[in-house]
């Protein structure tokens, strides 16, 4: 009997030594630079794991990095979207982060400055000047922290939320003109909704989309600039002020007016996507993201029947009229543990991944950049032409999530969710205050 | 087994429709293949919305795709890499299963059959451990895994998902044992076998059925988990297939027809298994019913 | 007895594989993870220790208590939803002709689909522009029952319950299922000499002898639906407005979006409290019932 047992304990030892064993040189090849610094492999994680133009440009520009550069290995990560803050949030609580890793601006690069775990950039910066200067106002200074204004980051995309996308012929159908003004816009509105077409279509179900594509830009025409920063920094201004509680009331204009489908908070921005393309929306208000999806689903002629251009202005208000909200987009950020030999090579990578060529590889596939490059109008979508050079016309206001603290962001979502839902807009005001001021106190 | 045919033909071998019991019989059985229907139902769209494009797929979500084609299971395999995957989930999976089965039998067996002092504090020790969050515990695991090398294997995965399932393995392998009369292993004492002879010749074999439910459970949660997958491992070649699953989503949108099709292949293996669970959790009954 | 040393040596040898691994896996991280709780800590920078700020602002947090409000729904559902269906079907499902291992798998197959694919396809039926619910509804004349199922917070809660209870139901069946066939044939035979058939039979002798397992799947049950999270977080993310936030997503949230390690430790902490209390207060009413059902 006593063998039999023996037997069997080996039998699954062996499987599962079998399987612990093909790993066990994986192991060594851990992600972290301590573990590297005798030689210069350099490790890098990103987001870039999907099938669209963009990621594998990414994807392509690493590779040929590390062909072109035989002294140097890099070890690259794929993590899907979807899971990516969790893993790197992970890691980075248990310190363990690669030497380079691609993080968002605002607040999810801000937890890294603050706990030491990611150094500048600056001699980029200084060799480069050429380069440094080409990128777009605001695109450095969304990753500089601390008093000597340090660059921890160069942007690899830009996110330029607030686009207005119309149907044409649906427009044509119905005999309306592209909104300009606030009252324009809720004619509009009304008219579709009497034909019984939903005049905007929106994907809520990850609640940022409301505040990031539509509120941000509302707000601004509202408040002005100024005010959002000031109220940011918590200096003379406040959330609960009449102006932000007025920037509340538009929005809530448009729920009021129908303009939503039932149940926007429900469906996700891929199926408010495809709910406008199939003409059951008029109009949609999104970010350069729906650019690049319709550019590589969408068929030509559906490219062109769809408009693009800015949120109608409010006279009314303090702000600039002709915005988009935007900003930098993502980057790739150096481990302040990475030095000698491996933090020189992870600089070439990150250079090699924002510089000139890549900024253009990554512009024409169908996705914005913070810098300034020429691109080939037959490389893109007709689409991506059209709200390219829009973008270049117009002026960026803030994107609120980027700025807020992290829990002043949620509770600006959850706010905007329950204002769709009836909510009251001035519980919405005091919640954000009240997690706005929390954050700046814990600093 | 001859016992159950007799019963079985006592209730149904009469022609249902010339019966007093007909109309029940009839009712009971169109409810039951309405409740499978709605059990059904959403397996079988996973399916054909596998075979649609993407505009399809939106177009008229319910219809039966207009042309079948294999394009997108293709092109999802090769994307998501899922041969790959396929194999490290397999290794997973069956390691993290059998180490589960082993392990929760041994125990319920003690729990079932001995009386010592501290067996209720035990009891209640794995309680706890149903209640547990998986995600409140990463940070601290991935602390300790990563002192003791063990991030980027498959140990990563195969013992933390073994610890978890353990309660539920112990406690219903437990409840069936409890349930076995205690005469029969009895007269094996006598026969001089020892704990280790009990357990092996008498309790695992009676206890097929409890533990391919077991098996079944741990299998296909450890074929879909997700959150240690991503969390603990890093190297590509032993991703497993939940993570392949979610690259077609860019976080702003999300190719559906490539993510069904990954996920129509996914599922395949877990109905095999389940058909094979399935057959030994009815041996098992058939031998319940035989011994009695 | 000379033997007391054999069984000592044997009880611990048997239980050792077990209790190491699921302590050290389990049960320190739980610690760890209370020990969290009483720092302020963002996961980047260094923590700060704040005593018991967080588990009070927890216990303070309106949201909370909604999370565990919701959470119950699903308890209740779960266990009044769950159990009792399984159970009927188990007594409708103990042959092995084809036709009912058809049914028997089919009730099972849901689960052979993971939790992310269940709560995508929910999702879809749930949809209020092209979803099957409100599509059959407006064809059986009904339409002004549709509704936005997943965001009308008067209905949501409810509606992410269906497929919570769907998904489940096949484990508990076959667990019964096991449980029936294990049932000595004996007390059955017996049980129809004296004249007990259908419903009697049922009440006086097939459920007493399953009761113990009947009480296992009630905890399984309890402690399932209390860390729910995967449809869920895939139908709604807890949302709108945080209506169908569950105490899980409310932790994960703080957690890995606002980054509050601190606070989302401290939540996970009440979680486990809480869910300790609830299986306590069912074992309590079920020692109630077993005792007037008089067995054993």
């Amino acid at each position: 009997m006593k063998k039999c047992i023996v037997f069997i304990i080996l039998f699954i030892m062996m499987i599962l030594a079998a399987c612990g064993n093909d790993d066990s040189t994986n192991a060594n090849q851990n992600n972290n630079g301590e573990e590297n610094t005798d030689s210069s492999t350099v490790t890098i994680w990103h987001n870039f794991a999907g099938d669209d133009l963009r990621a594998k440009t990414v994807r392509d520009l690493i590779e040929k990095f590390d062909e072109e550069n035989e002294d140097i290995q890099v070890e690259a990560e794929a993590i899907p979207v979807d899971g990516y803050r969790q893993r790197i949030s992970t890691v980075a609580a248990a310190q363990e982060l690669p030497d380079v890793f691609f993080t968002y601006a605002g607040s999810f690069t801000e937890r890294f400055y603050e706990g030491d775990l990611i150094q500048p950039i600056t001699s980029l910066i200084n060799e480069n000047t050429e380069w440094a200067d080409s990128f777009l106002p605001t695109a450095l200074e969304a990753y500089q922290y601390g008093e000597n204004e340090d660059i921890f980051s160069a942007p690899v995309g830009m996110s330029s939320t607030s686009y207005l996308f119309y149907n044409k012929s649906l427009f044509d159908k119905y005999q309306l003109e592209v909104p300009k003004t606030w009252d324009d816009f809720l004619d509009v509105i009304n008219t579709l909704n009497e034909q019984e077409v939903t005049p905007l279509a929106l994907g809520n179900k990850a609640p940022w989309v409301a505040q990031s594509t539509t509120f941000g830009a509302i707000a601004d025409r509202v408040t002005g600039t100024e005010w959002f920063m000031d109220a940011v920094a918590q200096e003379d201004a406040s959330f609960t002020d009449p102006v932000f509680i007025e920037a509340l009331e538009y929005f809530k204009q448009l729920v009021d007016a129908g303009a939503y489908p039932e149940g926007a908070n429900s469906m996700d921005n891929t199926q408010a996507e495809q709910y406008f393309l199939q003409e059951n929306a008029a109009m949609m208000i999104n970010g350069s993201w729906t650019i690049s999806s319709f550019g590589s689903t969408v068929s030509e002629d559906q490219l062109n029947n769809i408009g693009v251009t800015v949120i109608p202005s409010i006279p009314e208000g303090e702000g600039k009229a002709n915005t988009i909200t935007g900003g930098p987009g993502g980057g790739f950020v150096l481990n302040s543990n990475a030095e000698g030999e491996v933090k020189d090579a992870a600089l070439d990578l990150i250079y090699a991944l924002s510089n000139d060529e890549a900024q253009k590889a990554i512009a024409e596939s169908d996705s914005m950049v913070m810098y300034d490059v020429e691109i080939d109008q037959d490389k893109v979508s007709t689409l991506y032409y059209e709200a390219f050079e829009l973008v270049r016309s117009v002026e960026f206001a803030p994107v609120y999530d980027l700025h807020l603290s992290s829990g002043a962001g949620e509770a600006i979502n959850n706010g905007l969710q329950e204002i769709m839902l009836d909510g009251d807009v001035e519980a919405v005001a005091n919640k954000l205050q009240q997690a706005q001021e929390n954050a700046q106190n814990e600093e | 087994m001859q016992q159950d045919i007799r019963v079985e033909n006592k209730s149904t071998y009469q022609s249902p429709f010339f019966t007093k019991r007909g109309i029940g019989s009839v009712l009971r059985i169109i409810f039951l293949l309405v409740f499978s229907f709605l059990m059904i139902y959403p397996l079988y769209w996973l399916m054909i919305s596998g075979f649609k494009s993407n505009e399809e797929f939106f177009a008229s979500p319910y219809a039966l795709p207009q042309e079948w084609t294999f394009q997108n299971f293709i092109e999802a395999w090769q994307i998501a890499d899922l041969g790959t995957a396929m194999i490290n989930s397999t290794i997973v999976t069956v390691g993290g299963t059998l180490l589960t089965v082993f392990i929760g039998a041994l125990t319920a067996y003690v729990l079932s059959r001995f009386d010592f002092r501290l067996k209720g504090l035990v009891m209640v020790f794995f309680v706890i451990g149903m209640l547990i969050p998986v995600h409140s515990t990463l940070v601290p695991l991935f602390t300790m895994m990563n002192k003791v090398d063990m991030l980027n294997t498959y140990w990563a995965l195969i013992l933390p998902y073994t610890a978890f399932e353990l309660p539920i393995a112990i406690f219903l392998i437990t409840a069936y044992m409890s349930s076995i009369p205690k005469e029969i292993e009895e007269a094996s004492v006598i026969d001089g076998a020892g704990y280790w002879g009990i357990f092996f010749r008498m309790m695992l074999p009676m206890s097929i059925p409890a533990m391919a439910t077991v098996a079944i459970l741990a299998f296909l949660r450890y074929w879909n988990e997700y959150v240690f997958a991503l969390v603990f491992i890093n190297d590509s070649s032993l991703k497993t297939l939940p993570l392949s699953l979610s690259i077609f989503s860019d976080g702003y949108s999300t190719n559906y027809s490539l993510t069904m099709a990954a996920m129509a292949i996914a599922v395949i293996p877990t109905i095999i298994m389940y058909v094979f669970f399935q057959e030994q959790i009815m041996k098992g009954m058939v031998a319940g019913s035989v011994k009695g | 007895m000379q033997n007391i040393l054999k069984v000592r040596y044997w009880l611990i040898l048997s239980l050792m594989p077990a209790l190491l691994i699921y302590t050290v896996i389990v049960i320190v991280p739980i610690f760890w993870s209370s020990y969290y709780g009483f720092f302020s800590w963002t996961g980047t920078t260094d923590p700060k220790f704040i005593g018991l700020e967080n588990y009070i602002e927890v216990i303070k947090d309106p949201i909370f208590w909604r999370a565990l409000k919701n959470n119950l729904i699903i308890v209740a559902a779960s266990v009044f939803g769950q159990v009792p269906v399984a159970l009927f079907l188990a007594l409708m499902l103990r042959k092995i002709s084809l036709f009912q291992r058809f049914v028997r798998s089919a009730v099972f197959l849901p689960m052979v689909i993971s939790t992310v694919v269940v709560g995508l396809i929910w999702g879809y039926i749930y949809n209020p522009q092209f979803g099957i619910v409100n599509s059959f509804l407006e064809w059986i004349g009904l339409e002004s029952w549709t509704k936005s199922w997943l965001s009308d917070p008067s209905v949501n809660m409810y509606a992410v319950s269906v497929p919570i209870i769907w998904n489940y139901i096949g484990p508990y069946l076959i667990i019964f299922i096991a449980a029936m066939q294990n049932i000595p044939s004996e007390i059955e035979e017996a049980a129809k000499i004296d004249g007990a058939n259908g419903l009697k039979k049922l009440i006086y002798v097939t459920l007493p002898m399953m009761w113990t397992t009947i009480k296992v799947a009630i905890v399984l049950c309890i402690s399932g639906s209390l860390k729910a999270f995967d449809q869920v977080f895939v139908m709604t993310g807890g949302g709108p407005a945080q209506s169908t936030e569950l105490l899980a997503t409310y932790m994960y949230n703080n957690t890995f979006v606002v980054y509050r390690y601190g606070f989302g430790s401290a939540i996970s902490t009440m979680i486990i409290i809480i869910s300790l209390i609830l299986i306590v207060v069912s074992q309590v009413v079920m020692k109630k019932r077993n005792k007037k059902g008089g067995k054993e």
